[in-house]
């Protein structure tokens, strides 16, 4: 028998901001201590952004510009960083930006070729949202929850997330299959799903054990491969047999309305469902990590519902001289921060199972594969962050590290210190000096 | 500069290895080119393959594929061996089909019949026992061990609840996601391993009865009945599938599903108009394989398919009859795969034509050799243009400032001899109200020369050595899903060019030819565990 319908409408979810008071939402805030399941999610939009990103103003008294200003609400929430080198190696700038961005390591040589550089594989280490779900170990039915809109071929273009080097994860960018993936345990009959379960179970170590028969008959390389694989279906067989513990009454089984996954003017509508189905997988304790993808580094997405025809790619090759992209630009890097701005609400419009909300402890990344598309340049890469993640990070803060030297490396050692993991260094060893000054 | 070399490597190769000729004539039985060897990476089945393959055994539509993950593509091919990746949602979706199309076998007793004369969901051991020795054979394209056998009885006796049809289906459903099924191992090149290597080269799917038969036999161990079998699979239907998919990655056409246009500027774009596109090209290719898929008429041929719809798309008076229809085409207009629409559409912007994306395609798809990539110091930051001109005069300063024109020389003016074909692929008179000037060149090249239109460009295209061996390399890569790397790798491609472009010569010789290669018949040392 379902205990929940299908055609739940979401509660208190719809993306509608919070209406703070003006003063309240501008004041640093310092986290609520609490027992509740502590999060990290990342954000992604591509193509670099313009020099015009940046505050003005001091690390506690900023104004936000005109790209960021949809996040205006929630600026007290904020955590503005900006003046770091975007490291990255092997491939070409969208190549090794994007495969950088959250591993902080270079691309491994391989066969996907470049524009002006040697072809490259895949990224060398694992993602900083993976080495958080390593340390949380949260008895979550999913490890890591990858979602995207429109990400694209399965490239090195088009994947940020690593469960360790040469493992990229893909992203799920059809929300029918998020939904059949993560929530349809939800309304099956418990003694169906028992069994269901178990033989699934059966099967999965059956299969196993071929992996292991094979794998000793072939070459270590090849043995490599099929070693992935077969972690691939331990992960599968530890879900098959944690059960989900729905304490949390805010969790429901959501709505997905019928959309056209792949449709060019259906990005927006794609992302909003994906956004929702990202927050009811953390308020039902599904997972901790997740990330959300939208399109992938070259993305030539047209942003029609700005009235833009040009493909994002094509525009941010534009001269800076160029009024009419600059404009553009500047519309689409802020209508990415408005979905941000988006995420962020539904998190705090969504109560959490220990008291307050899931923002409460949540820590969310925003971050991009390049700092400017014309240049391809990643120094000065856009990085905003929001929430505390139940830990000590202190918001409401812009942080300007301009002209150290320092690589992002540090930035994402810090965001492990945030999340009270003591790691002293992160990806590329010879990239990382030490967490950034200040940051937590 | 310009990057020659590969050229230069290869007519050394070839002038060093026996190339056979066509093929068909020879008497040739030890394997050709086997001095230096390239790998032999573990193959994964692809997406295409997958459904092909759980359509043959258990009956299910091909289509149960697209749930699974993207395959990895480079070099334009779904099956490059390197670098392929797994994450627990591969293994999620390998468990979901792979239930899906074990539920399918069960149901169908037809099919059923054909692994064994007994009934296994009545749930007798011996039958049981003997269904999943026969599956198996077939799934993993070999006879299994006294193990693996007693695994999945044992499996089966786990699973045969409620009844003895559900351990059937779990059966079923574990080979199915095995690395024996899932993965193309090969500890030694044997008969079993031959068989299932011309089998997915030839078929996208696991060996048939009668090749698997003739595995046990011995058959596959002399070239004479290695080529009966790959003469009776290239005559089988499923082979035209095989050379649409091959071609469709190649000329990187498949990407026309995702294609979308600027409709308030190109008026005759709908909803519908990708999948239309997709199915022409795909009725022109396998059409161009059945009727002798020489280069020449992949690149010239001026005929085309067409319902009434697409007709009118393209502005051409409806064929005759209903559906689908073959046409005939102005010759001084098509020129085969490079006036496909679905071809002109993927290479152009969403508004406008693009002179470089063709020109770029000529180079690196079709001549094998890639743009050089700018200098890195470069600031790629093209200038304001006037949308209001034409093509042509909106890249004019691609030639006009030296540093742009170092690279677009060597793309623009092949793309500008696309110009009357607009970013649909349709045809156009003019372009900004000014007649098109489809003028350009060809430099660099066996074949340079001008050019004014495509058919021009075709008819050069299609007598060049160097767009013979670039047919050849992308083959080769697709057939052997890597990227060439020895001189042995670099002798096979060569003597499959030689076989495409030789009087009489075709891609179905070429890819009869593949077999007789020692890259083929041989595992490199280094692979042995």
């Amino acid at each position: 028998m379902k205990r929940l319908s299908r055609r739940t409408v979401l509660r208190g979810l719809g993306g509608a901001a919070i209406a703070l008071p003006f003063l309240e939402a501008m004041r640093p805030r310092r986290a609520r201590a609490g027992t509740s399941p502590r999060r990290f999610v990342v954000m992604f939009s591509a193509n670099g952004t313009l020099p015009a990103w940046t505050p003005t103003g001091t690390e506690l008294d900023f104004t936000l510009s005109p790209i960021l200003s949809p996040l205006a609400p929630h600026q007290g929430d904020l955590v503005i960083v900006q003046g770091l080198l975007q490291q990255g190696g092997g491939g070409d700038g969208h190549q090794n930006g994007i495969s950088g961005m959250l591993t902080g390591t270079p691309l491994n040589p391989g066969p996907f070729a470049g524009v002006g550089a040697p072809p490259a594989g895949w990224a060398t280490g694992p993602s900083v949202d993976q080495r958080i779900a390593e340390a949380l170990a949260a008895p979550t039915p999913f490890r890591s929850l990858e979602l995207g809109v429109q990400v694209g071929a399965a490239d090195d273009w088009g994947r940020m997330i690593y469960r360790a080097a040469n493992q990229p994860l893909p992203p799920t960018d059809d929300p029918v299959a998020v939904y059949d993936t993560i929530f349809s345990d939800l309304h099956t009959d418990p003694t169906v799903l028992a069994r269901e379960r178990a033989r699934h179970k059966s099967i999965l170590d059956a299969v196993g054990a071929e992996y292991t028969r094979i794998g000793g008959q072939i070459s270590s390389a090849d043995k490599q491969r099929l070693d992935q694989h077969l972690t691939a279906i331990r992960e599968i067989e530890t879900r098959l047999t944690t059960s989900l513990v729905e304490n949390n009454p805010a969790c429901a089984d959501p709505a997905v309305p019928p959309v056209s996954a792949q449709s060019n003017d259906s990005f927006p509508a794609v992302g909003a469902i994906q956004m929702d189905l990202l927050t009811m997988a953390l308020a039902c304790d599904l997972t901790r990590v997740a990330s959300l993808q939208w399109s992938r580094s070259v993305s030539q997405v047209r942003f029609t519902w700005l009235g833009i025809s040009d493909g994002h790619h094509d525009l941010s090759h534009r001269s800076d001289s160029d009024t009419d992209a600059v404009s553009k630009l500047t519309q689409i890097n802020g209508w990415y921060a408005q979905q941000m701005a988006g995420l962020i609400a539904r998190l705090k419009a969504t109560p959490d199972a220990g008291g307050g909300t899931l923002f409460d402890n949540t820590l969310v990344l925003w971050c991009n594969e390049l700092a400017k598309g014309n240049t391809h340049s990643r120094q000065d890469a856009p990085y905003v962050l929001a929430g505390t993640g139940g830990g000590p990070l202190v918001t409401g803060r812009y942080l300007d590290f301009e002209g150290q030297g320092l690589a992002h490396n540090n930035l994402l050692l810090s965001i492990l210190n945030a999340m009270d993991i003591p790691d002293t260094t992160f990806g590329q060893a010879s990239w990382c000096s030490g967490p950034l000054a200040g940051f937590v | 500069m310009l990057r020659r070399l590969p050229l230069c490597v290869l007519l050394s190769a070839l002038s060093g290895c026996h190339s056979g000729g066509a093929g068909t004539t020879t008497t040739t039985s030890s394997p050709l080119c086997a001095t230096d060897p390239g790998p032999a990476p573990l193959r994964r089945i692809t997406r295409f393959e997958y459904g092909h393959a759980l359509a043959d055994l258990t009956g299910v539509d091909p289509s149960i594929a697209q749930n699974l993950p993207p395959d990895e593509e480079t070099m334009d091919f779904d099956d490059i061996a390197t670098v392929y990746s797994v994450s627990s949602l591969h293994a999620e979706r390998y468990l979901e089909a792979a239930e899906q199309a074990a539920a399918a076998l069960v149901a169908n007793a037809p099919l059923l019949a054909a692994f064994g004369s007994c009934d296994p969901t009545a749930g007798d051991a011996g039958c049981v026992a003997a269904f999943t020795g026969a599956f198996g054979r077939r799934a993993w394209r070999r006879a299994l061990t006294g193990d693996e056998q007693q695994a999945m009885l044992q499996l089966y006796a786990a699973t045969a609840a409620p009844g003895p049809a559900d351990g059937v289906q779990g059966v079923v459903a574990a080979m199915l996601q095995a690395p024996q099924f899932l993965y193309r191992p090969e500890p030694a090149l044997d008969g079993y391993a031959l068989a299932t290597r011309l089998a997915f080269m030839l078929t996208a799917a696991p060996p048939d009865e009668t090749l698997l038969q003739a595995a046990e036999r011995g058959d596959l161990a002399t070239e004479s009945g290695l080529l009966a079998q790959t003469d009776r699979l290239l005559a089988a239907g499923r082979a035209a599938d095989l050379f649409v998919h091959f071609a469709s990655e190649w000329w990187e056409v498949e990407g026309i599903d995702t294609i979308d246009k600027n409709r308030s500027l190109l008026r005759n774009w709908t909803d519908d108009t990708p999948a239309a596109l997709a199915t022409e090209t795909s009725m022109f290719l396998a059409d161009a394989w059945n009727s002798g898929p020489t280069l020449a008429s992949l690149l010239t041929a001026p005929v085309t398919f067409a319902d009434a719809s697409l007709a009118s798309y393209y502005g051409l008076p409806a064929p005759a009859g209903t559906g689908y229809q073959r046409i005939a085409l102005d010759p001084t207009r098509a020129a085969g795969m490079l006036t496909q629409g679905a071809f002109l559409a993927v290479h152009a912007k969403a508004d406008q034509t693009s002179p470089v994306l063709r020109g770029k395609f000529v180079r690196a798809q079709l001549f094998c050799h890639p743009p050089p990539p700018p200098p890195p110091t470069v600031v790629v930051a093209p200038p304001v243009v006037d949308p209001r001109l034409p093509t042509r005069q909106r890249f004019a300063q691609h030639t006009a400032d030296p540093f742009c024109a170092s690279c677009h020389e060597y793309m623009d003016p092949i793309g500008f001899a696309f110009e009357h074909m607009d970013a649909t692929g349709v045809w156009r008179d003019t372009d900004a109200d000014q007649p098109v000037d489809a003028t350009g060149s060809l430099t660099d090249t066996d074949v340079d020369g001008d050019l004014d239109g495509i058919p021009s460009l075709a008819t050069k295209l299609a007598g060049s050595a160097q767009v013979a061996s670039c047919a050849a390399t992308q083959w080769f890569r697709y057939a052997f899903g890597r990227s060439e790397q020895t001189g042995g790798d670099l002798c096979t491609i060569a003597a499959l060019a030689a076989t495409l472009s030789a009087p009489g010569g075709d891609f179905k010789q070429m890819v009869r030819q593949t077999v007789r290669m020692a890259e083929f018949r041989n595992l490199p040392p280094e692979s042995q565990p």
